[in-house]
């Protein structure tokens, strides 16, 4: 698996990679010690797992990852932010702490492998997940969890579970990396997860309605409507 | 709360009251007396033993009243509940002492018939000894409202004094608090990414390793174990400061110049213990923390006009990254200097340098 440190101290860069020697099966791409470094590598490297400290100069762990258009997986390695770790909403990420215990890494990593397992293989194609700041709140959001995209000017609110965070990207560009198979654009401002689909209701003025599991009933629009039959096979 | 938990009256003013109380008495007894004997011409051995008589009565029932009032807890009343607890208290000592007093010379002093002017003679003599009963009442009453309101302010001021007192001593004991709080600050930031550093020099370099544990060591101990002094030379601080940098030094490596300049003349002035570290650590965090390449952050000391002139220049970042807890050192090293020195010493952030960010603080050099 391709991984990369970024950490602005090289001494802690140097300890890391000398724990991980013991697990071979983790490839050390690269390292970084700042944000925009860090972002660049990332893009050309395409690495699967980050080991990502917070505080970093030219920006933190956090905005590197809001900077990021596919996050990979992250464990965060800090030495006293576990607090800012631990204000996500999900823990679909992991932490360690600096100086990091070579038991706690091995279990890090074990969640990891596990849940690569898990992941499509295509990941290349497909966005899986993304990484949402909205004001002090972070999310890792995993994209098949989402029933509803929403455009609203340059930016995406999600619609997520209980949460509704707000991504700064275009609706247009984020839709080539989504999974053809699960995401469907059904009017000019929303892009809806088929799986969440209850039930579909033709309106009195000729137009389907689609009723998303916790969400809102969706217009499909008539330039979409046939499309969706297809798609839905109706 | 009972007396035993609230000791409202210290042998002090256990004296105080005894003092007001006799002298209170004594003069009003003296006034009577040489009014009875001088404008009403009364034979004063016979006059002065029955006021004798009446007043020490009178006095004693003073006493007992308030005996009465502490043991009822009047002095916690609300004002407007002992207002008319006073009042009644008043007229219930009044009426004994009113009746007693007609009946001796002492109640001639008052003369009921200004009252019974007008009247017939048979009304007059059939009113006589009501009117002039009810006029010693009224005017023992009157003694006993003016002895309770003098008491009970006398109370009130007592109180108002030792809250005073209590409420200066719990300032101080929170100035003290607080200068403590403001000092000792052992930064966990600092102390973990430390530790980290020595685990990684372990492997690399164990001499400098070894030398980073006992820094680490110094750094710790002079932390911990500054809160008993307040005031330390400015060689003594930069000591530590110095084990400080060269450990932020390992850990940033290249990425950390340090530059020191303190004269003779300032190496001795005292200045607060951690202020200086504090600085440091703060112009680290801001200014050489958020930088990719780092850069140089300078310690000197000039004395002028017997003023302690310190300044810790960093590089300052083009946009610095605002956090909650920005400011929160300086805000705590501003408090501390207020606390020891008042308006004698300052600390400023100097910005007028485009990239450059001085933290520039004043200490009078004998303080």
């Amino acid at each position: 698996m391709k991984a990369m440190i970024i950490d602005d101290e090289p001494p802690a860069r140097r300890e890391l990679r000398r724990l991980l020697a013991g697990f071979p099966w983790v490839e050390i791409a690269g390292e970084a010690g700042n944000v925009d470094q860090a972002v660049e590598m990332v893009e050309t490297l395409t690495p699967e797992l980050l080991f990502l400290d917070i505080q970093m100069p030219g920006g933190s762990g956090f905005d590197l990852l809001t900077r990021l258009e596919d996050v990979p997986q992250v464990i965060f390695t800090t030495a006293y932010d576990e607090h800012a770790v631990r204000a996500f909403k999900v823990d679909a990420l992991d932490y360690l702490l600096k100086p990091i215990e070579p038991a706690r890494l091995a279990e890090a990593l074990g969640r990891v492998r596990s849940s690569q397992a898990a992941r499509s293989p295509h990941r290349d194609a497909v966005l899986e997940q993304i990484f949402v700041r909205d004001g002090d709140r972070c999310w890792f959001v995993p994209l098949r969890e989402v029933r509803l995209l929403s455009s609203e000017g340059n930016y995406i609110r999600l619609s997520w579970g209980k949460e509704k965070p707000l991504l700064g990207r275009a609706l247009a560009a984020l839709e080539q990396r989504l999974d053809p198979n699960r995401f469907f654009r059904a009017n000019r401002r929303q892009i809806i997860n088929l799986e969440f689909i209850e039930n579909v209701e033709l309106g009195v003025n000729g137009r389907l309605h689609a009723q998303l599991r916790d969400g809102p009933e969706v217009e499909i629009s008539r330039r979409q409507a046939r499309l969706f039959k297809t798609k839905m096979s109706i | 709360m009972n007396d035993a938990e609230r000791p409202i009256s210290p042998p002090k003013s256990q004296l105080a009251y005894w003092i007001f109380q006799l002298t209170g008495w004594g003069l009003y007894s003296l006034s009577r007396f040489f009014g009875g004997v001088t404008v009403m011409n009364l034979p004063w051995v016979h006059f002065g033993l029955q006021l004798l008589f009446v007043d020490s009565l009178a006095f004693g029932l003073s006493h007992l009243l308030r005996n009465y009032v502490r043991r009822h807890q009047w002095h916690a009343l609300r004002i407007r509940n002992l207002a008319w607890r006073i009042l009644v208290a008043s007229f219930v000592c009044g009426i004994p002492l009113g009746i007693l007093t007609q009946f001796t010379d002492v109640a001639l002093l008052q003369d009921p018939n200004e009252f019974l002017e007008g009247m017939s003679s048979a009304l007059r003599f059939q009113l006589a000894l009501p009117v002039a009963i009810a006029l010693e009442i009224v005017n023992w009453s009157v003694v006993y409202l003016i002895w309770l309101t003098i008491y009970f302010t006398a109370i009130a001021v007592r109180e108002y004094r030792s809250a005073q007192l209590k409420q200066s001593e719990l300032a101080r004991a929170l100035h003290l608090a607080e200068l403590r709080l403001l000092k000792s600050q052992l930064n966990p930031h600092f102390l973990f990414n430390a530790l980290n550093t020595v685990r990684s020099l372990i492997a690399d370099n164990p001499a400098r390793a070894q030398d980073a544990v006992t820094r680490l060591a110094k750094t710790l101990r002079y932390t911990l174990t500054s809160p008993q002094d307040e005031l330390v030379t400015l060689s003594q601080e930069l000591d530590i400061v110095a084990d400080y940098l060269e450990l932020e030094s390992m850990r940033f490596e290249d990425r950390l110049r340090i530059e020191i300049h303190v004269p003779d003349d300032a190496a001795g002035v005292r200045i607060p213990v951690m202020l200086l570290q504090t600085l440091v650590e703060n112009a680290i965090k801001h200014g050489i923390a958020q930088l990719p390449s780092g850069g140089l952050l300078r310690v000197s000391a000039t004395v002028q006009n017997e003023i302690l002139v310190l300044d810790v220049e960093n590089p300052r970042p083009p946009a610095p990254v605002r956090t909650a807890q920005e400011g929160v050192g300086l805000q705590n090293a501003h408090d501390r200097l207020r606390l020891l020195f008042g308006a004698r010493a300052s600390l400023e952030l100097d910005l007028s340098h485009p990239s450059v960010t001085t933290a520039r603080l004043r200490i009078p050099v004998n303080p």
